[in-house]
């Protein structure tokens, strides 16, 4: 009866105890977590006036003028745009090309590795739009200049 | 040795005293059994039946988000084209305010665009709260902090900032120093972009409406014009991708600008358009079966209407055809042309081609069309030259746009949607495609051969229209000259409208300030720039199913052939 008693009031202690513990623990994390909302808070609007700033910065009218001062390029021409499908064939393969076999169907007809791939741009499709243009594309008139 | 204990027998005044003890300990049992039954029972409450106002698991405070006053504003790519920033508001508490006089005084020394006498009367009212400037800079902010004048407080506030400045101004509108939206998108949309914080995003493509934006000012620069308005619709879904009103203003200095470069000469103003109107009295004349591409008019008199003549610009002076007729923009054709379908034939068509109402554009600054009341012989008349019914630029845009896409009318709008809007048929298809070739016939060999942006299958309708003068008549030196054009005709995607207002003849256009001098050539490198930005490739315009496609025969004048494609 004795030797249970105390028993139990050890029990009863150390749950005091610890429930202390881990009170004061949460309150601890509770307050970090403010720590941080309040921080995030603050980046974020830190980010969302730069986002404004970038907006700014990338003025169309702005882009297209530093284009103009810095950079070679000149307005695009339709005949510059073609369609991959237009493009005349490729010249056989030559039978000194040691890379290439004529007995060879697979690698008749088609570019070999030797010859370099054209770049032509897939221009029935331009780029996507990026959601900050890191970049106008070359369409840059000088049309407005009479 | 051990008794046994004899029962106790109290009697009297001692067994009195223990009932009373015994009663008493047994009520305070009671109340104590009662108690903690009562704490039990709300221990199984809680833990085993769970009380619904308890959760049942830890729960942390949301993620941060932040909140603006506003909600943003981008254009269809995702471009920031209007945000609120926190911005610090000066204030003061009078009563805190020792010297107002020196108060006032160093603080006309860092806000400089303040005036002291009247710093100091607001500092020597008898309230608590005074503003004395809304939306400080954090560099003005500063000086005043260290200036330490008592009194002095900030507030921070959202204000409401244009990083594009003036690009997008007309549709984006403004708000006021408290931030309620007062104009264009910012009123239409004001509780929606206060309560909802997802942004709002608009169909304006930015790089398009600059494009459009820079070609218009150097038409109106060019001719000396005092305004003018650019549009480009998307004739399938309705949306406008780009909106443009010159002149224009600073959306975030939008109070002190003019009435003038407020105005939205796009969508607000309403002007008699001229001869891009024959675009829809030719496609009435088709659709209504009261002519056909082979039959035609004799345009070689002036048609006399009471006090007025009706003459031709570029007079032929012999029979035309209906495709020569829109080719030479002639107002005898049209006439008669109008007449054969009647005036209530031409009401029906044009109500249900949306000129007769409002546009649905979501813009508080929407014109209402000028109809004439009564609509008499001699509207209809000057009503298929577009005089005598005033419209708006967006209507006759969105107009065009319904006779190109083969017929099918659609709500105009600017804000960004997927995919086609429903559209209910108005015209008929052929009717569609006639007026496409017609359209291209001007461009390739009419009055509209500035537009023929190489590639793109640009086909359109010049306008030149007098303005209406002070004095009743009409200003034979205030034009309003216009283009509009669709592109490419074999499959329209855009339709392109540029008006510019009172251009003047200059020595490179030969003294015309017509349309095809004015607006062709803008169009022209706006659609040039533009094409490829808005996914649309070039095509081979010698190609023979092109040619096929647009081939239209003028019928043999004197045994001279003109053929045209």
């Amino acid at each position: 009866m004795r030797r249970s008693t105390i028993l139990w009031f050890m029990i009863a202690a150390c749950l005091g105890v610890a429930l202390f513990l881990v009170k004061y623990e949460v309150q601890e994390r509770e307050e970090q977590l403010a720590a941080l909302h309040r921080e995030i808070l603050a980046n974020q609007e830190a980010v969302h006036v730069l986002e404004a700033e970038w907006s700014y910065l990338n003025r169309p009218s702005r882009l297209e003028a530093l284009v103009r001062r810095h950079l070679n390029l000149v307005p695009l021409d339709t005949t510059q745009l073609g369609q991959i499908d237009r493009l005349p064939m490729r010249l056989p393969v030559l039978p000194s090309d040691p890379q290439a076999t004529i007995d060879d169907p697979a690698t008749a007809g088609a570019p070999t590795a030797a010859l370099p791939p054209l770049s032509v741009p897939t221009v029935t499709a331009p780029p996507t739009p990026l959601a900050r243009p890191l970049a106008r594309p070359l369409a840059v008139s000088t049309g407005a200049q009479q | 040795m051990t008794r046994r204990a004899e029962p106790v027998r109290l009697e009297g005044t001692v067994k009195q005293a223990l009932e009373t003890g015994r009663n008493r300990l047994i009520l305070a049992g009671c109340l104590l059994t009662l108690g903690f039954a009562a704490i039990g029972a709300r221990v199984i409450e809680l833990s085993v039946l769970r009380d619904h106002n308890e959760p049942t698991r830890p729960t942390a405070a949301a993620d941060a988000a932040l909140q603006t006053g506003r909600a943003d504003i981008v254009d269809r790519n995702g471009l920031l084209l209007a945000t609120s920033l926190r911005a610090p508001s000066l204030y003061a508490d009078p009563s805190e305010v020792l010297d107002p006089a020196r108060a006032a005084q160093r603080l006309a020394t860092v806000l400089t665009d303040l005036p002291i006498a009247d710093v100091e009367a607001k500092l020597r009212t008898n309230r608590r709260f005074v503003w004395l400037k809304r939306s400080l800079t954090p560099s003005e902010q500063h000086d005043v902090n260290r200036l330490g004048i008592p009194g002095l407080h900030f507030l921070d506030e959202w204000k409401r900032v244009y990083p594009q400045g003036s690009l997008v101004a007309h549709a984006i509108g403004y708000t006021d120093t408290d931030d309620r939206g007062i104009a264009g998108l910012e009123k239409s949309f004001d509780t929606q972009l206060r309560t909802d914080h997802t942004p709002l995003r608009l169909s304006i493509d930015l790089r398009v409406q600059h494009i459009v934006r820079q070609e218009l000012a150097a038409q109106i620069e060019l001719f000396e014009g005092i305004g003018g308005t650019g549009i480009v619709l998307d004739v399938a879904t309705g949306e406008s991708v780009a909106m443009v009103s010159l002149p224009d203003f600073d959306a975030n200095l939008a109070g002190r600008m003019s009435e003038n470069a407020r105005f939205n000469r796009a969508t607000l103003g309403v002007y008699e358009m001229g001869s891009t109107f024959k675009i829809f009295n030719t496609a009435m004349a088709l659709d209504a079966g009261t002519v056909s591409l082979r039959d035609g008019y004799d345009a070689t008199r002036p048609i006399r209407v009471s006090r007025f003549t009706i003459n031709d610009f570029h007079a032929k002076q012999r029979w035309l055809s209906v495709p020569e007729i829109f080719k030479y923009s002639s107002n005898i054709g049209s006439v008669k042309m109008a007449m054969d379908v009647g005036t209530d034939g031409q009401k029906r068509f044009l109500g249900q081609l949306g000129m007769l109402g409002d546009t649905s554009i979501e813009l508080p600054e929407r014109g209402y069309p000028i109809i004439p009341s009564p609509w008499l012989p001699i509207n209809t008349m000057t009503i298929a030259f577009g005089h005598g019914l005033s419209v708006s630029p967006l209507h006759l845009a969105s107009g065009v746009a319904t006779v190109v896409n083969g017929g099918i009318k659609r709500p105009t709008t600017l804000l960004a949607t997927d995919g086609a809007a429903p559209g209910v048929q108005v015209i008929k298809p052929e009717t569609s495609r006639a007026l496409r070739r017609l359209m291209r016939l001007v461009v390739e060999d009419g009055t509209g051969r500035n537009a023929d942006a190489k590639g793109y299958l640009v086909g359109g309708k010049t306008g030149t229209a007098e303005k209406v003068g002070g004095r009743g008549g009409y200003a034979r030196k205030a034009l309003l000259s216009s283009f509009v054009a669709a592109f490419p005709l074999h499959q329209p995607r855009y339709v392109v409208l540029v008006m510019v207002d009172e251009p003047k003849g200059q020595k490179h256009s030969h003294g015309y300030a017509t349309g095809g001098w004015v607006a062709a050539p803008a169009v022209k490198r706006i659609v040039e720039r533009a094409a490829p930005l808005l996914d649309v490739a070039p095509v081979d315009m010698e190609s023979p199913e092109i040619r096929r496609d647009f081939l239209i025969k003028l019928p043999d004048v004197g045994g001279k052939r003109l053929a045209s494609f």
